[in-house]
């Protein structure tokens, strides 16, 4: 064998044995998506809580919970949830969470933080949630709740809950709604953006 | 079109086309060079007296791989880009097959027959020749394959992914079983030499 080739077969060798330390070859992979698992939690409605059971963690002194607000800083300063971080999208990779922590995620509707959800899940996190219905889910259901006119019992069971919680976030529960309105403010609520 | 390097990806069609013709011509004359435009050169392999095929291609795998490596690892290439055929088992098995027979009748698999054929010999122009038309032939009888050529697909897979390994340990077994398959040809090929066979 020639000395040139000699060294083309070391340098070879070489590289080939520093591979298995030098890490990932692929470029943009800060995170890896489980389409399947993925899909099967947001088909299972896992990928959620409402906003009367963030409401309960937090009364509850959940520990280890962390609630992020994906919204602009004039949102967040008008309205935000107690003990909120404010985060933007782009920095939500930098964030400095930890995997035991139970991350709760919010945006002004749903669709934002949904997406901050999937951004979390590809990075590793397993405790991540979101509101479905953004911060007018917290204001519709944590602090404003109503009762209709004519309450079932169900309803007037499920209004005693989360009045209770309501006063303790400084809310405003109210009786005597008209079931119109109700409609109309949920129809809102759902209408709304991200 | 054009290759994963940041380098490429401004370049026009055509100027990419240039390029590939270029990598192409150049691949050939690594080809020619280490002999392997000629079918006697080739079927050596297949009486096992001389297994260069085997050690041209299996090095210029180990360069390759060796290269994508360390230029995705710098960065320098986006792998991701890298378009990966999906496996399909029973039609590539069967694929594999035919085109096995092929090269032991012609002596030539597609890249040395063009090499052949380029270089003047007849028996890579007719093996050039019969290669498209077997292409044309399957394009046009395709309809009652189709369902066949779909069957058994497995979708992207590669080596780190089969064996759940990382990428570098993967490359680092490949190098090694590189050497340990070059070693053997060479074996091989001093004992069917010694015995005369050829």
């Amino acid at each position: 064998v020639k000395p040139a080739r000699r060294w083309l077969v070391a340098a070879g060798l070489v590289l080939a044995a520093v591979a298995p330390f030098a890490g990932s070859p692929f470029a943009a992979e800060r995170g890896r998506i489980n389409v399947p698992e993925l899909a099967r939690q947001v088909e299972h409605e896992q990928d959620h809580v409402t906003a009367l059971q963030l409401a309960q963690w937090i009364r509850a002194r959940r520990p280890r919970l962390r609630i992020l607000d994906v919204r602009d800083p004039v949102e967040y300063d008008s309205l935000h949830i107690p003990g909120a971080t404010l985060v933007t999208l782009d920095s939500l990779a930098d964030q400095d969470l930890r995997p035991d922590e139970t991350i709760v995620l919010y945006s002004a509707g749903g669709a934002h933080a949904a997406q901050a959800w999937v951004f979390l899940r590809a990075l590793g996190f397993h405790n991540v949630y979101f509101l479905r219905g953004g911060i007018y889910e917290w204001v519709d259901e944590v602090l404003l709740p109503t009762l209709p006119v004519d309450p079932t019992a169900a309803e007037r069971q499920a209004f005693s809950r989360a009045s209770e919680l309501s006063r303790y976030f400084g809310g405003l529960p109210r009786t005597g709604v008209p079931r119109a309105e109700r409609a109309r403010s949920l129809a809102q609520l759902r209408r709304r953006g991200c | 079109m054009s290759a994963p390097l940041p380098l490429f990806s401004h370049l026009s069609e055509g100027a990419s086309l240039a390029v590939a013709l270029g990598i192409g011509v150049a691949f050939g004359a690594a080809l020619e060079r280490a002999g392997l435009g000629s079918a006697k050169k080739l079927v050596g392999q297949f009486y096992l007296t001389d297994l260069t095929v085997l050690k041209v291609m299996f090095s210029a795998i180990v360069t390759a791989m060796l290269g994508l490596f360390w230029l995705g690892r710098l960065g320098i290439v986006d792998l991701a880009q890298v378009y990966v055929p999906q496996t399909y088992v029973a039609p590539q098995a069967m694929g594999g097959a035919i085109f096995g027979i092929g090269f032991v009748l012609a002596g030539l698999c597609p890249g040395t027959s063009c090499v052949a054929a380029a270089t003047g010999r007849g028996d890579g122009a007719m093996t050039v020749a019969g290669m498209f038309s077997g292409i044309l032939i399957t394009g046009l009888i395709f309809a009652p394959i189709a369902h066949f050529a779909g069957s058994t697909a497995l979708g992207v897979r590669t080596l780190p992914q089969a064996l759940h390994l990382s990428y570098g340990l993967t490359v680092a077994l490949l190098a090694g079983s590189a050497l340990v398959a070059f070693r053997l040809a060479d074996a091989v090929e001093r004992a069917h030499r010694g015995t005369g066979s050829s």
